[in-house]
């Protein structure tokens, strides 16, 4: 296929995603439901701070929790969010089978439905670290910060996150009304398993070892490292800053290519099962 | 008097049928079963390693586990009874409830019951991976006290869920939303995470108008004693959560008629993708 039918198609896909997204309330009210999660689970952890610290504590580690915290936004909202998508389009909407059954495929489908909401975890992103900043002190030396290093771990977290939401996405497509238990048990799983608002070698040993199997493990040390100056796992810091990226791009490039194949496997049982025109709420 | 005896009856059956609907279903998916136990409990570990990794005393764990527990019973109050009839709506159904001849809130106590079942459940994981995984300490309580609390904490919730099941009967896509936004918000409110103690007056608000926040904080001063930082005498949150399940179960009959009105007149009960 053209690379520019490609685009035409995602770029209908993300229209359409938009509309279905946003056409429930005006702007402004949007606006307030979609950043009401992601701040007060910020303001959750700078109250349990305070709540051991008292007032006015200042502490790195802190600091590194709060913006791995900030990023993890992107998981929410692109991760969990695409496979809400199928969800809906099967048990809501019931057009899930129109869009498997058009010559757009999935996957490109997917892609689209993604960038509103790539668009909606950047401003929870951008605010939870502009909050951090004006209210909770979580700031970084701007002369400090590792450009470069930062702009290429965020293009692979991003990449991460755009192809573990393909694998939750397929998953969805398989499963039944679970699937609403498994989306919310990702999040809360992942904000486990990577070490979001704890450093990982606080997990038992087996834990551990998933959690390095995932790019966002390395993603949000990675941003720590680089924007703030420090990590927060002992067992990474022993990594120079070429190595935790080598390590990054390595998890997200092995990841995505199973990712692909998942969700192919994925669509492919749910045809065998004929999960896409089934309905399973009670 | 037989007539309010085959009332009661009436609503009753239709009470059990809903739940049954709501037992099985779980029951036909185990897989299912044992993800709804155990997904929801992973925040609160994350919110325990937290407490460590920041050097918390051991009791904040505690408080943590406890509130992560609660958690899991607003999360069925705001989806398996507030949105319920968004889901009933989209599903077609909504119509049949208000054909039959039994009380609304009767199908909303059947799900009430039906969901609780999965939630106990899902509370019991939540407490074992406090006991076993976390190492938890709790002081000698009465059984009696806690079920006390335990039950008026779950009255006064459900009884909001009824309310939020009746302001839902209108709204489409909203009702979705507006749950997604009532999840973290009312952690962070309740002080779930937190002794509510450290929210200052917002906090001795939000005790005043939300039952989740009195029931975690009498929870707490039941299993944890003084380390709870209790907010209230646990007396007065009992009686307090006695006052809002009251309160909240007149609401929403009144509300449900209401509404059930409104969505009438304005055609949004069989009102599908809006």
């Amino acid at each position: 296929m053209a690379v520019s039918a490609r685009i035409a198609r995602v770029r209908t896909a993300a229209w359409l995603g938009w509309q279905i997204e946003s056409s429930w309330a005006d702007p402004l009210l949007f606006f307030i439901y979609g950043v009401a999660r992601p701040l007060a689970v910020a303001l959750i952890l700078a109250v349990m701070f305070r709540a051991v610290r008292g007032p006015g504590a200042r502490d790195a580690a802190f600091a590194g929790f709060y913006v791995a915290n900030a990023f993890h936004a992107y998981v929410n909202t692109v991760v969990v969010g695409m496979g809400w998508a199928v969800f809906e389009e099967r048990e809501e909407f019931e057009t899930l089978k129109y869009v498997c059954a058009s010559p757009m495929g999935l996957l490109t489908y997917l892609s689209g439905r993604s960038l509103v909401k790539f668009a909606l975890g950047t401003v929870s992103v951008a605010l939870t670290l502009l909050l951090g900043w004006i209210a909770l002190d979580v700031r970084w030396t701007w002369s400090a910060v590792h450009v470069v290093p930062l702009l290429a771990a965020l293009g692979l977290g991003i990449a991460a996150t755009l192809f573990t939401g393909f694998v939750l996405a397929g998953s969805s497509l398989v499963l039944t009304r679970s699937a609403m238990t498994v989306l919310d048990g990702a999040t809360l799983g992942l904000y486990l398993l990577c070490g979001v608002i704890f450093p990982v070698d606080l997990l038992p040993r087996v834990l551990q070892w998933i959690a390095f199997a995932l790019p966002f493990t390395w993603w949000y040390e990675a941003m720590r490292r680089f924007l703030l100056g420090q990590g927060a796992s002992a067992l990474l810091s022993r990594l120079s800053d070429a190595q935790l990226l080598a390590g990054l791009a390595t998890v997200t490039v092995v990841f995505a290519i199973c990712s692909v194949g998942a969700v192919r496997a994925f669509e492919h049982r749910a045809r065998q099962l004929g999960r896409l025109d089934q309905t399973t709420l009670f | 008097m037989s007539a309010l005896a085959d009332s009661l009856a009436l609503n009753w059956r239709a009470a059990r049928a809903r739940a049954y609907v709501r037992v099985v279903g779980t029951l036909r998916e185990p897989q299912g079963l044992v993800s709804d136990a155990l997904f929801p409990n992973l925040g609160m570990c994350a919110f325990v390693l937290f407490y460590r990794a920041i050097g918390a005393p051991k009791s904040f764990e505690a408080l943590a586990v406890i509130g992560g527990v609660l958690t899991t019973y607003w999360v069925n109050v705001l989806w398996g009874m507030g949105a319920q009839f968004y889901w009933e709506k989209q599903q077609g159904q909504l119509q049949l409830y208000f054909a039959a001849p039994c009380s609304r809130m009767a199908i909303l106590t059947g799900m009430a019951i039906g969901g609780l079942a999965a939630t106990i459940v899902r509370s019991v994981v939540g407490i074992a991976i406090g006991v076993f995984v976390f190492h938890v300490h709790v002081e000698a309580f009465s059984p009696w006290l806690l079920a006390v609390v335990f039950f008026t904490t779950m009255a006064a919730l459900y009884a909001l869920g009824m309310t939020l099941a009746s302001l839902f009967l209108l709204y489409g896509r909203e009702a979705w939303h507006t749950c997604n936004a009532l999840i973290e918000p009312v952690y962070l409110l309740s002080g779930l995470y937190f002794p509510i103690r450290t929210l200052g007056v917002l906090g001795s608000f939000t005790a005043g108008v939300m039952p989740l926040t009195l029931g975690v904080d009498a929870l707490r001063q039941v299993l944890l004693g003084p380390a709870a930082r209790g907010l209230l005498p646990l007396r007065v949150e009992i009686a307090a959560m006695c006052a809002f399940t009251v309160l909240f179960l007149v609401l929403a009959r009144v509300s449900l008629g209401h509404l059930e009105n409104l969505a009438k007149r304005e055609g949004r009960l069989t009102q599908r993708w809006q």
